[in-house]
C-alpha cells in the first residue's frame, strides 16, 4: 500500500495527532462544548468522504494518469473476462479502504488509545470510530452517487439537487432546526441505536449500489470531432506567461468534464456543507466572524484546485518539448490563478446572502490571498505531484505548519476587525518567494523521476 | 564531419541496477545511426539521457555541441524526439496538439506544415479527433509529425516504426533516408535488426547497459556479414562468457 517509509508514516502521524490532541479536549471544552467538537470532527470526515468520492468523474483517461502503471488494470476488460464495471468497483473499494486506513482508522485509534488517560469510556471511543467511519462513507457514497448522475445526465443531477435543497429548506422552516442535526452519524453519536445504525448502513449501501449500476465506462473508439478551440483560447490568453500551456489546461478541464464536475463536487458541495456546520458555531464567533472563517476555509479548499490542473499529466508528455519543469509549474499556477474567479465569486455571493455586503471586499481578499499562499506552499513541497506527495509525512507536516500558522494569524486579525483582513495581501510576498523556490527546486530534480 | 552526439563514460544507475554502464559513443553529422540491443539493454535510457529527459549518474554528454546536463531545454529546442511510450495530451485534437507544439517551439506557418504532414502520413481525417480516441498507429503518426515539423538538425527516435502499418513503414523509411541525405542526422534505437540493416549507416550494440560494438553497416556488408547474424553472435558470445 505504501511505496516508502515516508508514506507509511502518514497514518502514524494521524494517529499521533489524534492521540496528542485528545489530551487537549478538557482544555478546549472550556471554549467549545464537547458536542460542538464532535460535530466538527464529523464534519471533517464528511468533507474527506466528499472530496475523495467523485469516482463518477473518473474516466479511463483520468484513471490512467491517476493510477499510472496500473493503466494495464484499467484496460484489462479488453483482454480478460472482466467487465469494466467490475474493475471500476474494485478501484472504488480499493480507494475506500485506502482512505479508511490512511485517515479514519488512525484518527479513531489514536483517540481510543488516549481514552483511558482522559477519562473517556472505551465504548464511547469505539462509537466515535464507528460514526466517523459512517461520516466518511456518507460523504463518499453521496458524492459518488451524484458524480455518476452528473456524468449520465446533468439535468437529472440538477433536479436531485433542487429536490434536496427544497426538502432541506422545508425541514428548516418547519422545525427551525439545522438540517445537520439529522445527519445520521451525528444522530448516532448523540444516541446510538441499532435501528438508526442499520438504516444508515442501508442508505449507504443503496447509494453505493445505484452508483455502481449507473456508472458509465467511457466509450472506446469514439471519433467525435472537435473544432479547433486551442487557437482562439491561446489568443485569448496571449497576455499570460505561457499561453499554450494555459490553453491546454483549460481544454483538459473542460473536455474531460472535470471543470464543472470538480467545481460542484470538490468545491461547492464541501463548502455548502461546511457553511451549514460552521453556522452552528455562530455563538462562538464575533458578529461577522462566520463570514471570515468561511473565507479562510474557502481559501484552503480553493487551493486544492491546483490538483485539478495537475491531475491530467505529469512532466512526461512534455519531455520531448523544450519545456522545463519550472515552466510547467508556472503554467499550472497560471491556470490555477484563472480558476480563482470561482472562489472569489463564491465568497462574494456568501457575503451578499448572509447580509455582510460591507465586508465583501476584505473577505474576498482574505480568501484569495490564503488560496494563493496555500498553493505556493503546495507547489514548493509537491511540484507537479500534489495528489501523491501530500501523503508523505514530512511534506504534510511542513504543509500543515506553514498553512496553520497563517490561518491562525489572519483569522485572529479578521476577528479583531474585519478590515484588518485586507492585510492578507502581505501574503503575496511569501507566495512569490515560495513559487520562485519551487521553480528552482523542481528544475533540479531528475525529470526522469516524474 | 563534426560529431553531433558525443558521449563520454556515460552511466545511469537506478538503485542497484546499472541501466547504462560507462558508454562512450560518437555520432557524426549526416548519419542515420542505430542503437541496437535486446529488451532491457538500456537503449531507451540512453535516448532519455541524450535528450535531457533523465540525468546521467555520471559521465558527459553533448548534443549539437550543447552540454545536455547543463542545458537540457536548449537541447530539446534543437532536436526532434519521438519517445517510446509517451502519448500526446488526451484532450487535445491531433491538429490542436500540433498547434500546441508549434506555439511551444515558436514554429511559423503551422497550418501549411500540419496540412502537409496530415496528407503525407494519411491521417487528415483524424485531425479533429481527440488524441485519446486515436488508434495507436495514428498517435504514433502524430508523434512522428511533432518530432519533424520544425525540421531539426537531429532527430532522436525510440523505435521509429512501432505501431505503423507496412505502407506507413515504407513512407517513414524513405522519409528518414531522404532526411539524412539533406545533411541532417537521425539517431534511432530499435530492437528490429532488419530495419536497422536496411536504413542505418552506423550502429552501436548495447547489452545489459554496456556498449559491445560500434561500426558501420557498409563495413559489415563488405565483410559479407548481415547485421542480425552479427548482433546475435555477439550478444550470445557475451551472454555465454
Amino acid at each position: 500500500m505504501f511505496g516508502s517509509l515516508s508514506f507509511a508514516l502518514f497514518p502514524v502521524m494521524i494517529f499521533g495527532i489524534a492521540f496528542m490532541g485528545s489530551f487537549l479536549i478538557p482544555l478546549v471544552q472550556g471554549t467549545l462544548p464537547s458536542g460542538t467538537l464532535t460535530l466538527l470532527i464529523h464534519v471533517s470526515y464528511l468533507m474527506l468522504g466528499i472530496m475523495v468520492g467523485g469516482f463518477g468523474l473518473l474516466g479511463n483517461e483520468v484513471m490512467n494518469h491517476r493510477f499510472g502503471q496500473s493503466s494495464l488494470l484499467t484496460y484489462s476488460a479488453r483482454s480478460l473476462p472482466l467487465s469494466e464495471k467490475f474493475i471500476f468497483l474494485n478501484f472504488v473499494i480499493k480507494d475506500t479502504v485506502y482512505y479508511f486506513f490512511l485517515w479514519v482508522f488512525p484518527f479513531g485509534f489514536g483517540y481510543i488509545i488516549a481514552s483511558p488517560f482522559i477519562g473517556v469510556p472505551l465504548l464511547s471511543t469505539l462509537y466515535l470510530l464507528l460514526t466517523l467511519t459512517l461520516s466518511f462513507l456518507f460523504g463518499l457514497c453521496s458524492v459518488f452517487f451524484l458524480s455518476v448522475i452528473y456524468v449520465r445526465s446533468r439535468m437529472v443531477l440538477w433536479i436531485i439537487l433542487l429536490v434536496l435543497c427544497a426538502c432541506t429548506g422545508l425541514f428548516v422552516i418547519m422545525t427551525g432546526k439545522s438540517p445537520v442535526l439529522i445527519f445520521p452519524p451525528i444522530l448516532l453519536s448523540n444516541a446510538f441505536t441499532w435501528v438508526n445504525f442499520m438504516i444508515s448502513c442501508g442508505i449507504l449501501t443503496l447509494l453505493f449500489i445505484i452508483a455502481i449500476m449507473l456508472f458509465n465506462p467511457e466509450s472506446v473508439g469514439s471519433e467525435k470531432k472537435y473544432r479547433d478551440s486551442f487557437s482562439p483560447l491561446m489568443q485569448h490568453f496571449s497576455y499570460l506567461p505561457d499561453p499554450p500551456l494555459t490553453a491546454k489546461d483549460i481544454l483538459d478541464l473542460y473536455r474531460s468534464k472535470s471543470l464543472i464536475g470538480q467545481t460542484i463536487f470538490s468545491f461547492l458541495l464541501p463548502l455548502i456543507v461546511i457553511w451549514f456546520f460552521l453556522s452552528l458555531l455562530t455563538p462562538v464567533f464575533p458578529p461577522y466572524g462566520l463570514l471570515f472563517i468561511f473565507a479562510v476555509t474557502t481559501g484552503v479548499i480553493a487551493s486544492t484546485m491546483y490538483t485539478w490542473v495537475t491531475m491530467f499529466d505529469s512532466f512526461g508528455p512534455y519531455s520531448c518539448l523544450p519545456v522545463a519543469v519550472s515552466t510547467l509549474i508556472t503554467g499550472k499556477l497560471t491556470t490555477f490563478a484563472i480558476l480563482q474567479v470561482i472562489p472569489a465569486i463564491f465568497i462574494a455571493t456568501v457575503a451578499v446572502l448572509s447580509g455582510e455586503v460591507a465586508f465583501l471586499f476584505p473577505a474576498v481578499v482574505l480568501g484569495i490571498s490564503i488560496s494563493f499562499y496555500a498553493v505556493s506552499v503546495m507547489a514548493r513541497l509537491c511540484g507537479l505531484s500534489p495528489n501523491l506527495l501530500v501523503y508523505d509525512v514530512r511534506v504534510l507536516f511542513i504543509y500543515l505548519i506553514c498553512i496553520g500558522i497563517v490561518l491562525v494569524i489572519f483569522t485572529t486579525v479578521s476577528f479583531a476587525d474585519p478590515y484588518y483582513a485586507l492585510s492578507a495581501v502581505i501574503l503575496a510576498i511569501p507566495t512569490w518567494i515560495l513559487i520562485k523556490r519551487a521553480r528552482v527546486k523542481w528544475d533540479s530534480v531528475d525529470p526522469g523521476g516524474f | 564531419m563534426r560529431a553531433v552526439i558525443e558521449v563520454k563514460d556515460l552511466s545511469k544507475t537506478y538503485g542497484d541496477v546499472k541501466a547504462v554502464d560507462q558508454v562512450n559513443l560518437q555520432v557524426e553529422e549526416g548519419a542515420l545511426f542505430g542503437l541496437l540491443g535486446p529488451n532491457g539493454s538500456g537503449k531507451t535510457t540512453m535516448i532519455k539521457m541524450l535528450t535531457g529527459q533523465t540525468r546521467p549518474t555520471s559521465g558527459l554528454v553533448t548534443v549539437l555541441g550543447i552540454d545536455v546536463i547543463r542545458d537540457p531545454v536548449m537541447v530539446r529546442e534543437q532536436v526532434g524526439i519521438i519517445p517510446e511510450q509517451e502519448t500526446p495530451p488526451s484532450f487535445l485534437t491531433a491538429l490542436e496538439y500540433l498547434k500546441f507544439v508549434a506555439a511551444v517551439r515558436k514554429i511559423p506557418d503551422i497550418k501549411a506544415k500540419s496540412d502537409w504532414w496530415f496528407d503525407f502520413l494519411d491521417f487528415a481525417d483524424k485531425k479533429n479527433v481527440l488524441c485519446k480516441d486515436l488508434s495507436r498507429g495514428t498517435r504514433q503518426k502524430l508523434m512522428f509529425t511533432q518530432a519533424f515539423i520544425h525540421e531539426p538538425a537531429l532527430a532522436l527516435i525510440d523505435e521509429p516504426l512501432i505501431n505503423f502499418d507496412p505502407i506507413t513503414q515504407n513512407l517513414v523509411k524513405d522519409y528518414l533516408a531522404e532526411y539524412v541525405r539533406k545533411g541532417r542526422t537521425i539517431f534511432i534505437s530499435t530492437h528490429i535488426l532488419e530495419v536497422a540493416e536496411e536504413i542505418c549507416s552506423g550502429f552501436a550494440i548495447l547489452h545489459t547497459g554496456k556498449l559491445l560494438h560500434t561500426g558501420s553497416v557498409a563495413e559489415l556488408i563488405r565483410r559479407g556479414e548481415h547485421l542480425p547474424d552479427f548482433f546475435l553472435s555477439l550478444v550470445r558470445k557475451v551472454s555465454n562468457v
